[in-house]
């Protein structure tokens, strides 16, 4: 009971002075943290609606002293948001169907059935580990370009099932699902790919979530890679329209920026502040690859 | 004797076909399950994989074909003085995310286990930063960078002089690994503070009773306990940051007078700005030989941890 209360200071060392200091520095060193974190955050949302002229005031002001909510509307009328939203939202659909399909029946072959040579497959996959992903960019490229795949949404449809990283996920999951589940079904009669699609993905909804919010954050990040692969205005993501258009435009008015950047990242944060859960646990996942 | 033929044979192929079938038919989906995700490594991974090398040794041209150029790729690469200076640009990037950035998580994930109230909301503030989108981060720090910005106006506050983040030589990198600790460190800090979680509370219990004070507790109890997953965020980083261009390319495209101009940037450049492809993927057969290591060292250390 006691020792559950404690961490690794106990009630008695805030007893002492100097142990009391200490502990109220580090408050303080947290909430300076908190801060620093939330203030350029707000100041996002704050500058997309103020004026421009009280934007480039110097020294800032933190709330706006008059709301401009036009500004969100000449954001809209700045770019075609919508198009680049939804080109986005293709490419995750896509990747997470992917993903779920080709990543989790191979997985589920390798963890749960008995396939002849099962450890030279796993290792197979494994190896792509070993290679950094920038010094293959390049010849990626080349590849996309050879099949014909450019501009297309194939492109990352396609990849998004070479993914290690998800495979290893999707696997240690599987591995500690019952095997006698499988076996009664089998028992049973049911086919492989019966027990794959009405057992085991059905039993496996919280790793797809953890998997769905790192795809998603991926195809509402990546900038740079779809900025390459699709160069027609028109299958733009968000990211890399906002890349082009917004960041380096100097033409632009600094509270129209604001805006504009406000409106993309409120959906991602909307995301973390409902899943927390999920993605909490997914950050701790990531640590151990392998 | 036909008939004895007949029935020493007959028996034979009833034992044989069953069996065969059977393990065809058990194997069979096993198979199955594999095949697409095996035909998409090879297509969009070893296919890549192996073009690299391959073109390494190629003039690449879209048009005109591929021509084999020998080793010039390789030399023309390592006579290039960008290289060097995008060489030693990387190392100072690397070693610049060590000093800045890679304790802040261990330290913040252990005062945040201490706190006994509002540890959630802490964690979720810590956090967030990292759920922002690169593109969001960089319009953003450009302007909190701006001659004058809000951090300008603390400095001005404080009585220090202005300072130039980004288009003095001296700041522009250091700036540039400012803003990715702020926006990273909050992911490495929730990796930790799980581990320090963990560590069992009797720990710190017998150790006060021994008579040990709060430093020695931290470091004799929690810091060991740290200690493998310290080692394995390290390779981590120091993998990623080795590759790391996007933030250079993004503000600074490298400059002022190329003090941001990385070697993974470098390529990019290669490839994409000068359409040397061959060149580009010379480079990135250079970088992989001298990281692949790393990438082993990693995967052996997971494996002990799990």
């Amino acid at each position: 009971m006691k020792s559950a209360d404690r961490g690794i200071l106990s009630e008695h060392d805030l007893k002492k002075t100097s142990n009391k200091m200490v502990y109220g520095l580090m408050v303080g060193v947290i909430v300076i943290m908190v801060f620093s974190m939330l203030y350029p955050i707000l100041m996002t949302m704050f500058n997309g609606l103020k004026s421009n002229q009280e934007v480039n005031s110097f020294p800032p002001h933190f709330f706006p002293q008059e709301w401009h909510f036009g500004n969100l509307k000449d954001a809209m009328k700045y770019m075609d948001l919508p198009v680049f939203l939804r080109n986005t939202l293709y490419i995750f659909a896509g990747n997470m169907l992917m993903t779920l399909i080709v990543l989790g029946m191979s997985s589920f072959s390798i963890s749960r059935m008995n396939v002849p040579y099962k450890s030279a497959f796993y290792f197979f996959f494994l190896m792509t580990l070993f290679i950094p992903a920038t010094s293959y960019m390049v010849p990626n490229f080349v590849n996309l370009k050879e099949l014909g795949l450019l501009n297309q949404y194939a492109a990352f449809w396609l990849p998004a099932g070479a993914n290690t990283f998800y495979f290893l996920l999707l696997k240690n999951f599987f591995d500690g699902i019952h095997p006698e589940i499988f076996e009664a079904a089998r028992i049973d009669g049911a086919s492989e790919p019966r027990s794959f699609f009405s057992i085991a993905v059905p039993l496996s909804v919280p790793i797809f979530a953890t998997l769905a919010i790192f795809i998603f954050s991926t195809a509402w990040n990546d900038w740079y890679w779809p900025s390459l692969v699709m160069h027609s205005e028109q299958k733009y993501t968000l990211a890399t329209a906002i890349y082009k258009y917004v960041i380096n435009v100097k033409a632009l008015n600094t509270n129209i920026k604001f805006a504009i950047l406000f409106i993309v990242s409120l959906p991602p944060i909307l995301v973390f502040l409902v899943f927390q859960k999920f993605i909490m646990r997914g950050v701790a996942l990531s640590a151990v690859k392998g | 004797m036909n008939q004895t033929a007949s029935l020493t044979e007959h028996p034979e192929r009833k034992k044989l076909q069953p069996y065969k079938q059977n393990r065809w038919k058990k194997n069979f989906w096993g198979y199955m399950f594999l095949v697409p995700a095996l035909a998409i490594f090879i297509m969009f991974m070893w296919v890549p994989i192996f073009k690299g090398l391959l073109y390494s040794f190629y003039h690449v041209d879209f048009v005109k074909g591929n021509t084999f150029v020998g080793f010039e790729n390789y030399a023309r690469a390592l006579s290039d003085p960008d290289v060097w200076t995008a060489v030693k640009n990387t190392l100072y990037y690397m070693s610049l995310c060590l000093v800045i950035g890679f304790w802040v998580p261990i330290a913040f994930a252990i005062a945040i286990s201490e706190l006994r109230k509002f540890g959630g909301v802490v964690r979720v503030a810590a956090y967030l930063p990292f759920v922002i989108p690169g593109v969001v981060l960089y319009g953003l720090w450009r302007w909190l960078y701006d001659p004058v910005g809000p951090i300008n106006a603390l400095l001005g506050w404080v009585g220090v002089d202005q300072i130039s983040f980004l288009t003095d030589t001296r700041w522009s990198m250091i700036s540039l690994v400012i803003m990715e600790t702020w926006q990273q460190f909050g992911s490495g800090m929730l990796i930790y503070l799980a581990a320090v979680l963990s560590i069992p509370r009797d720990w710190y219990e017998a150790a006060e009773i021994d008579g040990a004070g709060v430093w020695a507790r931290i470091r004799y109890i929690t810091l060991p306990s740290l200690r493998s997953l310290i080692i394995l965020m390290l390779i981590l980083q120091i993998i990623g940051t080795s590759q790391g261009y996007q933030s250079q390319m993004a503000l600074l495209d490298g400059g002022p007078n190329n003090t941001t101009l990385t070697y993974a940037l470098l390529m990019v450049k290669y490839a994409f700005t000068r359409l040397d492809y061959g060149t580009a993927t010379a480079l990135g057969m250079l970088m992989f030989i001298v990281l692949g290591g790393l990438g082993i060292a990693q995967f052996k250390l997971s494996k002990e941890d799990n």
